[in-house]
């Protein structure tokens, strides 16, 4: 229970105190991340798609959209228990990092953008910013976070996830169509 | 409480989780249409294993009246519905429960939570 409310700690304590940065990359990587910061990254990831999913279900009028974004929340928010339940087992306390900090520094940008737009507009900027995330998302877990996980089990996870940001990433592509019209 | 009493409500206890198992693989009576009218049920059992956002096998050849059950061992919940409307609906599978349904015809079906997945029973 103590690790579950540091990481929901961890969580919220930088979704309000991010910098301005870009987008993490594996180019920019210098060092290693540990267990923890791979646990914290993957909280952390999660939870910004949920807040971008929460600001979507307040604005859209669009079903698609809106189906969208309650399954993008529901998902993630089901991976974040997830890897809490793994850290939680493995006794890993997830710990604050450059890719952390890089990630929400991003969603504070974004969400400001979001909000600043309605109507047909918010559903594209909306979608198309589902889009990017999850390419970005998937980028990192694939050649940063799950190369340089070290427990079996914290590994395993992540490849699981995947095919679900993958899938993500293909329905939000499916939905951007109807907006390039 | 003596050995032989702990011996008998174990032996109980697990005979009521496997019941409750069973049961659990609910046969969706209430939303099956597949499964309403004179359908046979003598045929063969075909597994459909949900896994890493894929119905595996994603094509399945079936027999009118075999049973296919859907076991969803992904991470996250989905759902089997009929490509053409109103035919058959497994209702939210959560993770780690199975649906089944007894086979009338070839279908497309797909999850409608994630409308990319999709999945086909043809018939032999």
């Amino acid at each position: 229970m103590k690790i579950i409310n540091t990481l929901t700690k961890t969580a919220i304590c930088l979704v309000i105190s991010t910098g301005l940065l870009s987008l993490p990359s594996s180019a920019q990587k210098s060092q290693k991340l540990t267990d923890p910061e791979i646990a914290s990254v993957a909280v952390t990831a999660n939870q910004i798609d949920i807040d971008y999913a929460k600001i979507a279900i307040k604005k859209t009028k669009n079903a698609d959209v809106k189906k969208f974004a309650e399954t993008m929340a529901k998902d993630h928010q089901a991976v974040i228990n997830q890897a809490v339940a793994l850290a939680t087992k493995l006794g890993v306390t997830p710990k604050d990092n450059t890719t952390t900090k890089t990630f929400l520094a991003g969603s504070v940008k974004t969400k400001a953008m979001l909000n600043s737009k309605t109507g047909n507009a918010f559903n594209k900027a909306y979608v198309d910013n589902e889009v990017a995330y999850h390419k970005a998302a998937i980028n990192e877990v694939e050649n940063v976070l799950i190369p340089d996980a070290t427990n079996g089990e914290l590994k395993a996870l992540l490849q699981s996830a995947l095919p679900l940001f993958k899938g993500h990433l293909a329905h939000a592509e499916m939905i951007q169509k109807q907006f390039s019209k | 409480m003596s050995n032989t009493l702990k011996k008998v409500f174990r032996n109980s206890t697990y005979f009521l989780c496997a019941l409750f198992l069973l049961n659990g693989c609910s046969p969706g009576t209430n939303k099956n249409k597949a499964d309403e009218g004179k359908v046979e049920t003598s045929g063969t059992v075909d597994t459909v294993v949900i896994a890493q956002m894929q119905f595996t096998p994603a094509e399945l050849n079936v027999r009118t009246g075999d049973t296919v059950i859907w076991i969803n061992k992904d991470l996250i919940d989905h759902d089997i519905t009929s490509d053409k409307k109103n035919s058959f609906y497994s209702d939210t599978l959560h993770v780690g429960k199975a649906w089944k349904m007894v086979v009338k015809d070839s279908a497309g079906y797909h999850c409608s939570i994630h409308p990319t997945m999709q999945g086909r029973l043809i018939l032999k």
